[in-house]
């Protein structure tokens, strides 16, 4: 139904997809599967009209057609749902999931009922349960993400293509994510999407492709592939345990919280991070991790509670106090909080550091390209040049960029809010490496992850948080999932 | 680090809204303060920032002050003709006795008349004329004005030249009826040439600019330049001085403005041509004052003007 | 230095719609290309381009400023009032001119960060504030009689116009300290990413209070410029300079959403400007024609160069 045709792209001297040919066919599940810059993305958005391919051609319902926009795309049934969001926020639910397609009376006047019970029915198919009045700015990156599901069901799309459905929803929503793509498949819908996780792809493709820089190595389907299998045509090599073996933490305390509380998203939480060690914070969406991580950044201070670092009583009103006191946080929201789109790779890894590379107010140039190049080698940070505009690069490697960022002002506290979202598997090993390694240079780390095999693999203790309480903290080698799930689940 | 405390910026605030609040309380006692008998006089400005109505204003002001059991409100309608309109519907439900009008716009201040002659409160136009006539009207004929501009440098090239004519803002009244006299006078002498004409807005700093581009495309085809207002005179001033050619070319401006009479004292600007401020201001005052009174009078009064040069600009020069 | 290059590269299609109405305009007019007349153009760009590699900064940090044009006028005319001859030192005048902008820089720069109101409105206000403060502080009338040691900053040395040598010094330290110094960095991470900027420990509030005191700083100095070159402070002077000033920038490629900018590009956006002006005057276009002349070869060199920049 839907054919690629020697598809290539370039992004100035830098090819990112070679000629390419593909099929999608209708009912059918199809895995894009490869590493961060393996071309999945980019060869989404040709496909949905984001890009032009510089060569090659789309075949739709067996005509050649050429997209000039997404609008393009989706008036011809292809839509596609973004890793990155893209909600408008000062609308309401029901206004993004119509956006475009509103029902109109004779006047051209929106109708507010039909418009409230096409976005009530269209969560229901998706069992969310999303009041259709709130606003989006009020929702969780999860809660968004269904809006987004919805909002190209509503456009009886007849491809839905999806980047990286799954990486911020939790189980509950991946599975009624999962029964809405079962339905949309016997609808005869095809479905594209891409994912890091292993488990996902065996239970949900029909065939798996498999992309490597910019390269389609293999399409084939999902029954002839072994997860062994299709992670070595993914990394090109066979892969070791990702998981390196954890070092031993001190006992001097680095940082101590007691008490701290911001109602209503989290109260009197006590925990105490040692020298050396790996605490994970784990809890589901909305168990108040991130915003404990705020609080600890100074991003969004608390209200009450203390926070003493090397046994010093200290506030932390801002993030630029939380530097000074030695704390560097990743945070979760690479576009919101993280990234400067428009500087330079160099620019954006030096940012919060600019003054180690800076006599008095003057940047030193000539330090700061060799630190930045430093940090492009020791994260294999894949970029044509340090001087290349940021948001060109693939979700993964703006990760490690960030991550780059904040060890650079070398924090003895650091705070990783999810850091493997949305990365394949390789870019993960790399970042498990370096999570260990510092750990084992006596760096303090605070890891909130919502993978939990990564939680039990990484940390040496694991706070759990429930509604924004601590309900438990455990030795991580005396835990196994279910019973981290089990603590996390709302009484 | 803060550098300025939150105060700080709360205090300005309050106090810029106490100033506020202040003023409007006091401007209300006033209204409301009416003695019987007396005359209330409502007066909108062009706009005071301009050198010339704020000496007419003035004049208005100072003369209406002379006058016993009358009282005046003075407005700025800084060159705004919708702001115009509603300072003329404020006097009107103020019940003013009479309304002087010096009006923005020849088109868009015509409703402003409309209303008060609607309202049946008598109005003096001064200085502009509107589309609409008013009950009265006291200024001076621009047309005069640009044919004694224009006879000046005639005379002074002998019938015979090159000139430059800068423009007001196209289409206010003045630069209409300035440039139709100095039409006059080119039609009156075949020598005299129009070599170029460009509008600089009554501004001082584009009149300059202009000259200086005119000096690079014209060099040596222009022996005079006419400028609807002193400023632009002033600005083509400057930038013939600055390229040192002053002596080659006659400038002439009008309007007599306190800068350009001291430039013809000094010998620098050749002449400028005087427009009667303080006669329209107090003729302005009479009209309005006969028709509150309702006593008859001439509908029309125009103040003559006079060519200012270095032999007359003694009498013109403000007393020191 | 790479980062110039790309710049340059960048900028190329403005380049080439200046370099093609120069061409056309010296094969129309024998007077364009002549070295008087380009003295004059950069003579008549500086004050615009003073105004507009300020408003750069603020427009850097995704504000803007509407207020350019009348503190022209109010640092003129306090520049003038102190400035008649034999008062005072000749210093005291520039920077008592200097100070007003400064200090209206400052008062937008507070009220947009500790005061949290949109920067448009701020500036607004700002706008018939200082024009009022201008009426108040002149009394309507021009001030005149300023010393000739003060008019003639508005002259030449060596042929060059001192306020083209004042618009080339700020534009060389504003490029020096946007590509060297931290807090020009600084500027573009606020505005490209405000809450990324915050999160990397840049203190938000410092930076855009730098930019609209800068802003304000270098508009006191187009209006001191402004005072010399017409040898008074006009209370009346300096209306919509604001527009020429900001319409500049964005030709010269800065984003209104900020973050994205360069000083160069500015001083393109500039020249053009001049350019237009000049040309149209030497071509003697009527009075009309010119406004609709100037209005589509703005547009249209914006057009060109984002196509430009896109492929």
């Amino acid at each position: 139904m839907l054919r690629a045709l020697e598809l290539r792209k370039d992004f100035g001297e830098l090819t990112v997809l070679h000629p390419i040919s593909v099929d999608f066919c209708p009912g059918e599940v199809h895995a894009l599967m490869g590493e961060n810059g393996a071309g999945k993305s980019t060869l989404m958005k040709v496909l949905a009209g984001l890009y032009q391919p510089d060569y090659g051609h789309i075949q739709w319902r067996g005509e050649i057609v050429s997209f000039d926009s997404p609008h393009d795309a989706l008036t011809a049934g292809i839509a596609m749902i973004h890793q990155e969001l893209m909600p408008i926020p000062d609308l309401t639910v029901a206004e993004n999931i119509t956006l475009g397609i509103e029902p109109t009376g004779p006047l051209g006047i929106i109708n507010r009922q039909t418009q409230r019970e096409r976005a009530i029915e269209l969560l229901r198919e998706l069992e969310a349960d999303l009041e259709p009045d709130r606003l989006m700015r009020t929702l969780t990156v999860a809660q968004t993400q269904v809006v987004e599901i919805a909002k190209a069901l509503g456009r009886h799309a007849d491809v839905i293509l999806m980047d990286e459905p799954t990486a911020a929803l939790s189980d509950h929503e991946i599975a009624a994510l999962f029964r809405t793509i079962n339905r949309l498949k016997s609808r005869g819908v095809a479905v594209v999407y891409t994912t890091h996780k292993m488990d996902e792809v065996f239970r949900l493709a029909d065939r798996i492709s498999i992309l490597r820089d910019g390269r389609l190595i293999t399409t084939a389907p999902a029954h002839e592939l072994s997860p062994q299998k299709l992670i070595s045509l993914m990394v090109g090599r066979e892969l070791a345990d990702i998981f390196p073996p954890r070092s031993v933490p001190g006992r001097e305390p680095v940082l101590e919280v007691s008490g701290l509380t911001r109602e209503p998203a989290y109260r009197d939480i006590n925990l105490t991070l040692h020298r050396g060690e790996i605490l994970a914070l784990a809890g589901l969406m909305g168990a108040g991790r991130t915003e404990v991580a705020s609080a600890l950044y100074g991003l969004q201070p608390a209200i009450s509670g203390l926070i003493s670092v090397h046994g010093k009583n200290v506030v932390i009103d801002s993030p630029t106090t939380a530097i000074a006191l030695g704390i560097g946080m990743v945070t979760e929201d690479r576009k919101g909080l993280g990234l400067i789109p428009a500087l330079s790779v160099r620019e954006n890894i030096s940012l919060a550091a600019l003054n180690r590379f800076a006599r008095g107010p003057l940047v030193r140039h000539t330090e700061e390209a060799n630190a930045a190049r430093h940090q492009l080698q020791a994260f294999a940070i894949k970029a044509s040049s340090p001087e290349q505009p940021i948001h060109q690069l693939s979700g993964g490697n703006q990760q490690k960029a960030l991550l780059a960022r904040c060890l650079l002002n070398e924090p003895e506290i650091i705070i990783l809010d999810e850091p493997t979202r949305g990365i394949d598997i390789g870019a993960k090993a790399e970042i498990y490496a370096v999570i260990q390694k510092l750990a084992a240079q006596g760096k303090a780390i605070l890891l909130i992850s919502s993978e939990l095999p990564e939680v039990l693999a990484l940390a040496h203790r694991i706070v759990v948080l429930r509604q924004g309480n601590v309900a438990a903290t455990l030795d991580a080698s005396r835990s196994d999932q279910e019973s981290l799930l089990n603590l996390a689940m709302p009484l | 680090m803060r550098l300025t405390p939150r105060p700080v910026a709360g205090f300005f605030f309050i106090a810029c809204s106490l100033a506020g609040v202040l003023a409007l309380f006091t401007g209300c006692k006033k209204a409301s303060t009416r003695k019987e008998g007396e005359i209330l006089i409502g007066f909108s400005s062009r706009d005071l920032s301009a050198e010339y109505t704020a000496k007419l204003s003035e004049a208005v002001v100072d003369y209406a002050k002379t006058k016993p059991g009358v009282r005046l409100v003075m407005v700025d309608a800084q060159s705004d003709a919708q702001k115009q309109l509603s300072q003329i519907e404020n006097f009107i439900s103020q019940k003013a006795d009479v309304i002087i009008l010096n009006p923005c716009e020849l088109e868009a201040s015509t409703p402003a008349v409309d209303r008060a002659k609607a309202a049946d409160i008598p109005i003096v136009l001064v200085n502009q004329v509107t589309k609409s006539a008013g009950d009265a009207y006291i200024g001076s004929n621009d047309v005069d004005a640009g044919h004694i501009a224009m006879e000046a440098i005639a005379k002074q090239l002998g019938g015979k030249g090159g000139v430059l004519m800068i423009h007001g803002i196209m289409g206010t009244s003045a630069q209409l009826q300035r440039e139709a006299g100095a039409r006059e006078v080119f039609a009156k002498y075949p020598g005299l040439k129009l070599v170029d004409h460009q509008t600089a807005a009554w501004d001082r700093a584009k009149a300059m600019s202009l000259t200086e581009n005119w000096i690079q495309a014209h060099r040596g085809k222009f022996q005079a330049i006419f400028a609807h207002n002193d400023e632009m005179a002033m600005g083509a001033l400057l930038a013939l001085e600055r390229a040192g050619i002053k002596k080659e070319v006659y400038v002439i401006g009008i309007d007599a403005i306190a800068q350009a009479l001291t430039a013809v004292n000094e010998g620098r600007l050749d002449a400028t041509v005087f427009q009667d401020a303080v006669g329209q201001g107090q003729g302005a005052v009479d009209a309005a004052l006969r028709l509150a009174r309702k006593q008859p009078g001439a509908k029309e009064n125009y103040i003559p003007f006079r060519l200012v040069t270095r032999d007359n600009v003694g009498e013109f020069l403000p007393k020191k | 230095m790479p980062t110039l290059d790309r710049n340059l590269l960048h900028r190329f299609g403005i380049l080439i719609v200046i370099l093609l109405i120069g061409l056309g305009l010296s094969l129309t007019t024998d007077t364009f290309l002549s070295l008087s007349n380009l003295t004059n153009v950069a003579r008549q760009v500086s004050i615009n381009g003073i105004l507009a590699i300020g408003v750069t900064f603020v427009l850097l940090t995704a504000g803007v400023d509407l207020s350019l044009g009348a503190v022209v006028a109010l640092s003129g005319v306090t520049c003038a009032t102190f400035a008649h001859p034999g008062e005072h030192n000749v210093m005291i005048p520039i920077f008592i001119g200097l100070a007003t902008g400064a200090a209206c820089g400052i008062t937008n720069g507070v009220l947009v960060t500790k005061g949290g109101v949109a920067p448009f409105i701020v500036t607004l206000g700002m706008m018939t504030v200082a024009r009022g403060l201008a009426l108040i502080a002149s009394g309507g009338r021009p001030v005149a009689d300023m010393s000739p040691s003060l008019t003639n900053l508005a002259g030449d040395v060596l042929g060059i116009p001192i306020p083209l040598l004042c618009f080339a010094g700020v534009a060389l330290i504003a490029w020096i300290f946007l590509s060297n110094f931290r807090l020009g960095r600084y500027i573009y991470a606020v505005g490209g990413n405000e809450n990324a900027a915050r999160a990397a420990g840049i203190s938000v509030t410092k930076v855009k209070l730098f930019a609209y005191t800068t802003c304000g700083l270098l508009t006191g100095l187009a209006g001191v410029v402004l005072a010399a070159r017409t040898t008074t402070g006009q209370p009346n002077a300096g209306i919509a300079y604001e527009l020429d000033a900001i319409a500049a920038v964005v030709i010269g490629g800065t984003s209104l959403a900020g973050g994205i900018g360069t000083v160069t590009g500015t001083i393109l956006g500039v020249v053009l400007i001049g350019e237009i002006n000049n040309g149209l005057d030497l071509l003697s276009v009527s009075s009309y024609y010119q406004a609709v002349i100037k209005g589509v070869i703005i547009v249209g060199a914006v057009w060109l160069d984002r196509r430009q920049s896109r492929s």
